[in-house]
């Protein structure tokens, strides 16, 4: 009797501590659009990475440049090799905090996270707005913003700046579990 | 006793639980997250175009995407001023690649030199990977040649089969670095006629070819293809193929200008049947230009 006791406190001290501290996806999805009137071009990652603390508010993530796909095969190599050198700089990442959300709320908040967005060799302190919603297991969250890419020392040439936006939509979701 | 070591024990147990899901180590660094190794990545782009200057490169056309490519080479640079150091006399190639996946290319092409049609396929059958995969990329290449010039009226009867030349050839190549890629092309050529009695049928040559990235849009290439010896003996005339020549890509279309002691731009001629030395000046200017069309879906 007085080992199962012990026993069950045991399992108890595991348990005590309350819910898990960290959520994280090994498979969040960051699509971008470059607009312009002479043609639209889009790439999606289901490759990022994402990583919420919800005890300090810490959120990460990260997303290999290669994981990239475009409509068409020559978009992707110039994309790899003439915009982002994926070789130097092989991942893209944002870290920072959630600021102002209420980690035991149940509907979806607004919030603001506050972090450097490191792309091409260049970190750049930005504040982007976007959605956190409580699922049952864990967290959804959702964000769109802008990147302009002079920010971030890509280059893009005269001869294909009608077909190139200056300032790029980045859209993404990331669906975060018990880590 | 007994029961008292195990209460102790229990106890440490416990508190060792309390510790190990303690709320601290949550406070850990998140970036640990991502340092998770990945799997081998494959390495693209080790060179810009479908071919180093005339021989192939390990590159394809993508899924759905048809590549033309339109080559000139001019004349013997030492015909001199009378011919506009060969710029008035012009061979051309044109050529079509399709990409049936990202790996897989058919082509045909039809050249003036020899009036000579061509159908080719090139397979980029391993890929080479960062991170424990394979360090060179092979691809296969074969291209089958069909001569178009009229018979000689010479009394010797020749078939339609006698047009027909071979060439088979492997690309072992390997992107050492954003900028530097080598490659390795042995290949084999067949022709069913030869136009001479001295000439072999069969000849075999080695080939290595660069690219060097100067920056993201210009690059110096270079190839060499060295005749194997045959068993009989071979036309003294004929050389090793050497050329030089810079790659300018701009946006959709990628210009390869270069200078060449080979005249004709499909695989027999360029590898067994090269004239030209370098030191005499027998050198060809031209260049290819390649342009991109999306014609077939990616996905």
């Amino acid at each position: 009797m007085r080992h199962l006791f012990f026993l069950a406190l045991l399992v108890a001290g595991f348990d005590l501590t309350g819910g898990a501290q960290q959520f994280a996806t090994r498979e969040a999805h960051i699509s971008f659009l470059s607009e312009t009137p002479v043609e639209d071009i889009k790439a999606e990652s289901q490759e990022a990475s994402a990583i919420l603390d919800v005890a300090t508010g810490g959120l990460a993530f990260q997303v290999p440049i290669l994981s990239f796909h475009f409509p068409k095969a020559l978009m992707e190599e110039h994309f790899n090799e003439n915009y982002m050198e994926s070789a130097k700089f092989p991942k893209a990442s944002f870290r920072g905090t959630v600021m102002g959300w209420d980690p035991d709320g149940d509907a979806q908040q607004e919030v603001v996270a506050k972090g450097k967005l490191d792309m091409h060799g260049v970190s750049v302190a930005r504040e982007v707005t976007g959605t956190m919603t409580r699922t049952t297991s864990g967290w959804m969250i959702g964000a769109t913003f802008s990147v302009p890419c002079t920010d971030h020392n890509i280059d893009i040439p005269k001869v294909v700046s009608e077909n190139i936006a200056e300032v790029i939509d980045v859209t993404l979701t990331a669906t975060l579990l018990p880590r | 006793m007994k029961h008292v070591s195990f209460l102790r024990a229990s106890v440490a147990l416990v508190f060792a639980g309390f510790a190990l899901a303690s709320p601290l180590s949550a406070q850990d660094d998140l970036m640990d997250f991502f340092d998770e190794p990945t799997g081998p990545q494959v390495v693209t782009s080790a060179f810009k175009a479908g071919r180093i200057i005339n021989v192939q490169s390990p590159e394809t056309s993508g899924k759905g995407e048809m590549n033309f490519i339109i080559a000139h080479r001019f004349g013997r640079i030492s015909d001199g001023a009378y011919a506009l150091w060969g710029l008035d006399n012009a061979q051309m190639r044109m050529g079509l690649d399709y990409g049936l996946t990202d790996r897989l290319q058919v082509g045909v092409a039809r050249s003036s030199f020899g009036k000579t049609l061509e159908v080719n396929a090139k397979w980029r059958f391993l890929e080479q990977k960062s991170g424990g995969g394979s360090p060179v990329s092979l691809t296969g290449y074969s291209v089958l040649m069909r001569d178009g010039m009229r018979f000689p009226e010479d009394g010797i009867g020749r078939l339609g089969i006698h047009r027909i030349s071979y060439v088979h050839q492997v690309v072992v190549a390997r992107k050492f670095s954003p900028e530097f890629s080598l490659a390795l092309i042995p290949s084999l050529v067949h022709r069913n006629l030869v136009d001479q009695p001295a000439r072999a049928n069969d000849v075999g040559t080695l080939g290595a070819g660069f690219r060097y990235k100067l920056n993201n849009r210009l690059s110096v290439n270079g190839e060499y293809h060295y005749l194997l010896p045959r068993p009989i003996p071979d036309d003294p005339e004929l050389r090793n193929s050497l050329s030089l020549g810079l790659d300018i890509e701009t946006g959709g279309h990628v210009f390869q200008l270069h200078i060449t002691n080979s005249r004709g731009m499909f695989e027999r001629s360029f590898l067994s049947e090269t004239a030209g030395r370098w030191q005499d000046g027998d050198l060809y200017f031209g260049f290819n230009i390649n342009r991109v069309f999306q014609v077939g879906s990616r996905r």
